[in-house]
């Protein structure tokens, strides 16, 4: 068994539910900082993320966490030590306060200790900001505040490994600022892999980032690279382009447009939307092709 | 305790020197008492003081259920009574709904010769809906965070099965003793009870657990009509030679179920 201090390594992974195939050979490197997985609905993202939090065999291929082999029992129960895991749709027990939740995943996560357990929910709450509500029925919370509960139960016990899915999801503005800022803290000393569909997560938060589509990466660079892809392939005009592969209207009533520009055209600086909808585009038309 | 905590239990609560029911006592007074806070402030520092905070506010906000009172007091670990008290079939509404087909089952025995055997038909069932509704996918809201944690999946299992066996085994018993005719027809559905309950768990490392307990109890209004139809004594089911097969079944459920346990730390079907 190699140290703990190794990240993600993940080798031609497969997994298929029946007909379904929700990865189709990802193979996938991530290190201390945080990865973006990119991709659109059905692209494999949370089955990847299944299989990095433990809680999905996949069919074949190579997977080591921290170093661990998470198909050997006993290295699993050590990347549990060390994993936080908030899933896509993580449900509560509504009669339960936010200090009972957390306080309850913290004895699945073995916080055998009751005062140092409490010290560390309240540590958790503290972080994500609500510690003024611990006391308060999940029930009667915001769907943003379960939503920092659920990111509060990753945090228990300093993991190493966090995974998370879609963690701004449900959060107004003001909530996604803080929880990005939090995740970039975190990401200084830990591996963090998390799953979005917004291209504002990326450019904020992450160092690397992943585009799966169709069960399979198709990107793995860093964002400047993925917004690179759209360089020279994008330009704004009074009106759409019949050329375009992509057009929509931007809020100053312009139309920002993506594909082989015209010539004279307008060219803008690419963003991570644009390099994404770029590589989406070209596969699409690759398929079609 | 008295109006106040004792200077020396004070200072061997600050040392963290005290056990865990004490501790509990001390913090529930603490989180009422500012003059034993004050004291209390006197053999700490700062950091361990704040510690100390947090600690009392996590006995304020950490409030315990009526039922992982009952446990806790009946001796259960701190941590076991919060994951048995979470059980989904050990609500109120269950235990209710339970009792309820419980009371139509004994009614039942009332109605007619044989309508001990509703009772007897009845009764097993019970657990095994109970333990398949206890945990896994599609009923424990917190399962694939639970899966993730380092807790052993099947201890978590087992821990809530037990709980779940002993609270229908309890309602089950006394409903049985209200029952009409013979004294040994109300723990007659016992064995058979435990070998369709382990029969099911061994069956959900395979497949879903709502889907084996469905299975198991099909399987299970199948055989007592085929053998209490044609039967002169509709309770033959339910004789010794019945209470061996019911035992051999719970023996090979479990011998299966820990045979089979990798599949549940894994991940159940769902």
């Amino acid at each position: 068994m190699s140290g703990i201090h190794g990240g993600v390594q993940v080798v031609g992974v497969r997994k298929r539910f029946g007909r379904t195939c929700a990865l189709a050979g990802v193979s996938l490197d991530a290190y201390r900082g945080v990865t973006g997985l990119l991709g659109p609905n059905g692209a494999g993202k949370t089955t990847l993320l299944q299989v990095l939090a433990t809680v999905m065999t996949p069919d074949s291929g190579w997977v080591r966490l921290l170093g661990y082999d998470p198909a050997d029992s006993c290295d699993r129960t050590e990347i549990r030590r060390r994993l936080g895991y908030l899933p896509q749709e993580l449900r509560f027990y509504p009669a339960f306060t936010a200090f009972e939740f957390v306080d309850y995943v913290a004895v699945l996560k073995e916080h055998t200790d009751r005062r140092a357990r409490h010290r560390e929910v309240s540590r958790v709450l503290d972080a994500v900001g609500l510690g003024t509500v611990a006391g308060a029925p999940i029930r009667a919370l915001s769907s943003g505040m379960r939503q920092r509960i659920a990111l509060a139960q990753a945090l228990l016990g300093d993991p190493r490994l966090l995974v998370l899915d879609e963690p701004t999801t449900g959060l107004d503005p003001e909530q996604r600022l803080y929880l990005r800022d939090m995740i970039l803290h975190l990401g200084e000393d830990r591996v963090i892999v998390l799953a979005t569909h917004l291209t504002e997560d990326i450019s904020a938060l992450c160092h690397h980032v992943v585009v799966m589509n169709a069960g399979t990466i198709t990107f793995d660079g860093t964002p400047e690279e993925l917004s690179g892809l759209a360089r020279g392939k994008v330009w704004v005009a009074a009106s759409r382009h019949p050329e375009a592969l992509r057009s929509w209207r931007t809020a100053r009533g312009q139309f920002r447009n993506l594909g082989d520009p015209p010539s004279g055209a307008q060219l803008a600086d690419p963003t991570i939307e644009d390099g994404y909808l770029s590589l989406l585009s070209a596969q699409v038309r690759k398929a079609v092709a | 305790m008295s109006r106040h905590i004792d200077t020396a239990l004070l200072s061997a609560y600050a040392r963290d020197e005290t056990d865990q029911a004490t501790s509990m006592a001390l913090e529930a007074h603490l989180a009422t008492c500012a003059a034993c806070r004050a004291s209390l402030a006197c053999f700490v520092d700062t950091e361990r003081q704040q510690r100390g905070w947090e600690a009392i506010r996590g006995a304020i906000v950490a409030r315990r259920g009526a039922l992982e009172a009952l446990l806790a007091k009946a001796g259960m670990a701190d941590g076991d009574a919060r994951l048995v008290a979470a059980t989904p079939s050990l609500r109120a509404s269950w235990l209710i709904a339970v009792s309820v087909a419980l009371g139509f089952a004994v009614a039942a025995g009332y109605q007619s010769a044989n309508g001990r055997l509703v009772f007897l038909v009845v009764a097993p069932l019970l657990p095994v809906a109970g333990v398949a509704a206890a945990y896994g996918p599609r009923v424990d809201p917190t399962y694939e965070i639970g899966l993730a944690a380092p807790l052993s999946s099947f201890r978590l299992l087992l821990l809530r099965a037990a709980a779940v066996l002993t609270a229908t085994t309890v309602l089950a018993g006394l409903a049985g003793l209200m029952l009409p005719g013979p004294q040994w027809t109300a723990v007659a559905w016992l064995l058979p009870a435990l070998g369709l309950t382990l029969g099911s768990l061994a069956l959900s490392t395979v497949i879903a657990p709502l889907q084996a307990a469905r299975s198991i109890s099909l399987g299970w209004v199948v055989t007592v009509t085929a053998v209490t139809v044609p039967a002169q004594d509709k309770l033959a089911l339910f004789d010794p030679l019945g209470q061996i097969v019911f035992a051999l079944l719970a023996v090979v459920g479990s011998v299966i179920l820990v045979w089979r346990r990798a599949e549940i730390e894994q991940g159940r079907p769902g």
